[in-house]
C-alpha cells in the first residue's frame, strides 16, 4: 500500500544517491504524500538548514519543502516543530525557524502537533488518506479523530479537580492543575489512547501535562512545572 | 589528490557531512562537519530551572532520557539535594531503557544496512556491492532487521511504564523520578526486560559476531587516537557498589605504546574553538567559564562543532570506551570493535537493569516540593548511550542565567585543534577506499560511533564549505 521513498534516518542509500531518490520523485508524474518532521529554518534564505547535497550544491530544507510541497498530493506536518516551529522556534529562535504552513501558505497542511507526535496520530492520518482519500480536520487542520477533545475533559483525575483536591508535589495521585498541568487547554486523546504500547501517559506517571501538543508549545506552555502556584494565598 | 564529500550521511540521528581527501585510494585528511550552534543553551536563559529537565530532553528525540539525567543531576548539585538510593535505582532503570532502545535500533536499523543485503524495496535499497554474508546468514540478519523494531519498541514501553511516555519522558526529575514504583509496574518491566534480553542473547549478539566474522578487515579500520573517557554510569550505589563504570580516563602513553587509566577529574576539562565558528573571550575555556557566540569570520574554522578536550587531548567516548575502561572488552579499538561493544553492552545493560529491578522496593515516594534558589551553580556529568554527557548551569534570581552542554557526539565528532584532529576524523585517516564511487568505508566507520547529530541543520555561508550544525 505504501512505499517509503525518502527517510534520512532509515534509508540505506547515502550522499547524493539518497537525494537522487527525492529528485527522481519530483521529476516523475507519480503521486506522493509529503510528511515533514522538524521546523523550517528561514535565516539566510534557508541556508541554516540543509538536508544534503545535490549536484554539488547544498539543498536547503526550505527549498526542498517548497519544491515537494507544491507537487505533493497531501502534506502532513508531523510534530510541534513542523506544525508551528516548536522547540526549534523557542525564544530567542536562533535559526528563524517556522512551521511548514508558513512557507506553504496556500497549501492545505494537515497538522499533527505533539512533542513527539503519537505514532497512531501519524499512522492513523496516513492510513485515512490512503484508504479514504481524506481525514476530517478541525479549524486548525488537526484530525478530529485524535485532537477533538481536551485532556481535561477526559482526565481520570477530573473528580479531584472538581473537588479542589490538588497535588503539591510531582508523584501525587490527585489533580496536577496547580503544578501547571496544561490538560485544560491541550486537545489530544492521550488519556484514552496512552503511549508506547498503550501502557502509560504523563499524567499516569503522576506529572502534569505540559501541553506539548498545543500550538504555542513550548513558550506559551512554560513554565512546565510550577511549585509556586500551590502556595496558599 | 581527490576529494569525497558525503552529505547526507544517512542512518544517523540528524544530519552530517564528511569531507575527505584521498591519495592513491587512501584517506589522508578528513573533516567531520557537524552542528553545534548551541541554540538550546541560549533558549534556556531566563527560564525556570525546573523546566531544564523537560526542556533539554527536546535537544533530541533519540537521547532525551540522557539529557533528563544530566539536567536533573545538575539541578540536584545546584540545590544541594541528596537523592535516595531508591530514587537513584528508579532513575537509572529509566535511563537504561534508553540504552537498550538506542543500541538495538542503532545496530539493526543504522548499522546492519551497511553490511547486510536487505530486501530491495524503498527505503532499504542500496547500490554498493560490498555485501559478503552467505545467503543463509544474510537472511537471518535481514529478518531480524524487522523483528528488532518490535523489540526496541518494548524498551520504550518499559521506559513508559514509569516515565509516562518515550521519548521525552516525564518520569526522570530532581530527586529520582516522579512516580512511585508499584508491584504491578515492577513485574511489568521485568517481563518486558526478559523479552528484550532473550532477543539480545539469541539474535543481536550472534548477528553482530556474524558480521564481524565476514568483515574482518574492519577490525583494522577506524582506529582513532586510543584515548578513552567516561563520566561513569550505573555506579556509586551505596549497597550495590558500581555495576558498570566509574568516571575514568585511559590515556595512551606519549610513545604510543600502552597507556594508563586514571580517575576522571573535571578540572582537566576544556572546550576549544580554534577551528569552530565561534568567538569568545578566549578560545579555550572550562565549561562554566564563558559561553561563545557564533562567528564565521575565522578563516581556519570549518564547523559548528567545538572541540572538547581533556588535558588538551581528544578522547573517544561510548560503549567501547566504557567496556575497555572496565576491562570487559579489550580486543581492539577499531570500527568493528565499536559495533561489537555496542551489542555486548546491550546485554550488560539488560543485566544491570535486572539487578536494579530486583533491588526496587514498592511504593517508595521520592518527590519533594522544590524551591529555586536566588543564586546557585551545578554540574551534571554522566555517561549516556553514546558516551560522556555534561550539563552545567547557573541560577540567578531564581531563573537560569547560564547553561552549557557538552554532548558525547561533540567528543567523538569534534573539530581539530592546533595539535590533533577530532576523534572521528582521526578514525578515517589511512582508510583504503576500494571504490571511489561507493565509499562505503566512510559511512561504516562513522556509524560505528553512533553519531547523534539530531536537531541538526546545515549552515552555509559564502566562502565557507557546507557544514552541519546541531542546534542545541
Amino acid at each position: 500500500m505504501t512505499e517509503l521513498v525518502y527517510s534520512n534516518s532509515l534509508m540505506a542509500a547515502e550522499g547524493e544517491r539518497a537525494i537522487q531518490k527525492l529528485m527522481d520523485l519530483v521529476n516523475s508524474d507519480e503521486e506522493f504524500i509529503l510528511a515533514v518532521e522538524g521546523a523550517i529554518a528561514t535565516k539566510n534564505d534557508g541556508l541554516f538548514n540543509i538536508i544534503g547535497r545535490w549536484q554539488g550544491e547544498p539543498l536547503t530544507a526550505l527549498k526542498a519543502a517548497k519544491m515537494l510541497g507544491e507537487k505533493a498530493m497531501h502534506i502532513i506536518a508531523v510534530g510541534a516543530c513542523a506544525t508551528h516551529g516548536g522547540f526549534s522556534a523557542a525564544k530567542p529562535n536562533p535559526s528563524g525557524s517556522v512551521g511548514l504552513q508558513t512557507i506553504l501558505p496556500d497549501k492545505k497542511v494537515i497538522k499533527l502537533p505533539g512533542c513527539p507526535t503519537h505514532p497512531d496520530w501519524f499512522l492513523g492520518t496516513l492510513a485515512s488518506l490512503l484508504m479514504y482519500g481524506e481525514i476530517e480536520l478541525d479549524r486548525r487542520d488537526r484530525p478530529l479523530l485524535f485532537y477533538s477533545t481536551t485532556i481535561h475533559d477526559r482526565c481520570p483525575r477530573r473528580t479531584y479537580f472538581n473537588q479542589g483536591i490538588f497535588a503539591k508535589k510531582l508523584g501525587e495521585k490527585t489533580c496536577l492543575f496547580k503544578l501547571g498541568c496544561r490538560g485544560p487547554v491541550t486537545r489530544t486523546d492521550c488519556p484514552t489512547r496512552q503511549w508506547d504500547g498503550y501502557v502509560n501517559w504523563p499524567i499516569g506517571a503522576d506529572t502534569p501535562c505540559i501541553g506539548c501538543a498545543q500550538f504555542g508549545f513550548p513558550d506559551q506552555m512554560s513554565p512546565f512545572i510550577s511549585f509556586d502556584t500551590t502556595e496558599e494565598s | 589528490m581527490e576529494k569525497i564529500i558525503v552529505n547526507p550521511v544517512t542512518r544517523i540521528s540528524g544530519f552530517m557531512e564528511i569531507e575527505v581527501h584521498v591519495e592513491n585510494n587512501v584517506v589522508v585528511d578528513a573533516q567531520t562537519k557537524g552542528l553545534l550552534l548551541r541554540g538550546f543553551e541560549q533558549m534556556l536563559v531566563g527560564r525556570s530551572p525546573f523546566d531544564a529537565v523537560y526542556f533539554t530532553q527536546r535537544i533530541c528525540g533519540i537521547c532525551s532520557t540522557a539529557h533528563a539525567m544530566a539536567s536533573s543531576l545538575a539541578l540536584e548539585d545546584a540545590l544541594h539535594i541528596q537523592v535516595s538510593e531508591q530514587g537513584k535505582y528508579l532513575r537509572d532503570i529509566l535511563h537504561g531503557c534508553e540504552f537498550l532502545q538506542n543500541h538495538i535500533r542503532h545496530f539493526y536499523q543504522y548499522t546492519v544496512p551497511d553490511y547486510v543485503k536487505l530486501p530491495t524495496v524503498h527505503p532499504l535499497d542500496n547500490e554498493h556491492d560490498d555485501y559478503r554474508l552467505p545467503e543463509k546468514i544474510n537472511k537471518r540478519i535481514s529478518d531480524n532487521y524487522f523483528k528488532s523494531l518490535k523489540v526496541s519498541r518494548l524498551a520504550h514501553e518499559m521506559l513508559s511504564v514509569l516515565g509516562g511516555k518515550a521519548p521525552h519522558n516525564h518520569g526522570i526529575f530532581v530527586g529520582g523520578i516522579a512516580a512511585a514504583a508499584t508491584t504491578d509496574k515492577i513485574i511489568k518491566m521485568k517481563s518486558l526486560l526478559q523479552e528484550i534480553l532473550v532477543f539480545i542473547n539469541e539474535q543481536m549478539l550472534p548477528d553482530a559476531y556474524s558480521i564481524a566474522e565476514y568483515y574482518p578487515d574492519y577490525f583494522k579500520m577506524g582506529n582513532s587516537f586510543g584515548n578513552l573517557l567516561s563520566f561513569g554510569v550505573f555506579n556509586h550505589y551505596k549497597e550495590l557498589g558500581t555495576l558498570y563504570v566509574d568516571p575514568l580516563v585511559f590515556t595512551v602513553n606519549k610513545d604510543g605504546k600502552g597507556g594508563i587509566i586514571k580517575p576522571f577529574n573535571q578540572k582537566n576539562l576544556t572546550e576549544n574553538i580554534d577551528y569552530s565558528w565561534y568567538k569568545g573571550a578566549k578560545n579555550e575555556y572550562t565549561p562554566t567559564e564563558i559561553t561563545t557566540t557564533p562567528d564565521m569570520s575565522n578563516p581556519k574554522a570549518y564547523s559548528w562543532v567545538k572541540a572538547p578536550r581533556y588535558n588538551n587531548l581528544p578522547y573517544e567516548v561510548g560503549p567501547l570506551a566504557r567496556l575497555w575502561l572496565t576491562g570487559e572488552y579489550r580486543n581492539g579499538l577499531s570500527a568493528m570493535d565499536r559495533t561489537l561493544a555496542r551489542a555486548i553492552e546491550a546485554k550488560k545493560i539488560a543485566e544491570i537493569l535486572t539487578i536494579l529491578l530486583d533491588s526496587l522496593l514498592p511504593n517508595i515516594f521520592v518527590q519533594e516540593k522544590y524551591e529555586a534558589p536566588q543564586h546557585a551553580e551545578g554540574s551534571g556529568l554522566i555517561d549516556t548511550t553514546r558516551g560522556a554527557l555534561g550539563h552545567w548551569l547557573k541560577i540567578e534570581n531564581k531563573v537560569i542565567s547560564f547553561y552549557q552542554i557538552i554532548t558525547p557526539s561533540a567528543w567523538d565528532f569534534s573539530t581539530r585543534d592546533t595539535n590533533y584532529r577530532g576523534t572521528a576524523e582521526e578514525a578515517v585517516i589511512g582508510t583504503k577506499i576500494r571504490d571511489m564511487k561507493q565509499p562505503v568505508e566512510l559511512g561504516r566507520i562513522l556509524r560505528s560511533f553512533d553519531p547523534c547529530m539530531s536537531c541538526a541543520t546545515h549552515v552555509y555561508s559564502p566562502g565557507h564549505e557546507t557544514t552541519t550544525i546541531r542546534i542545541l
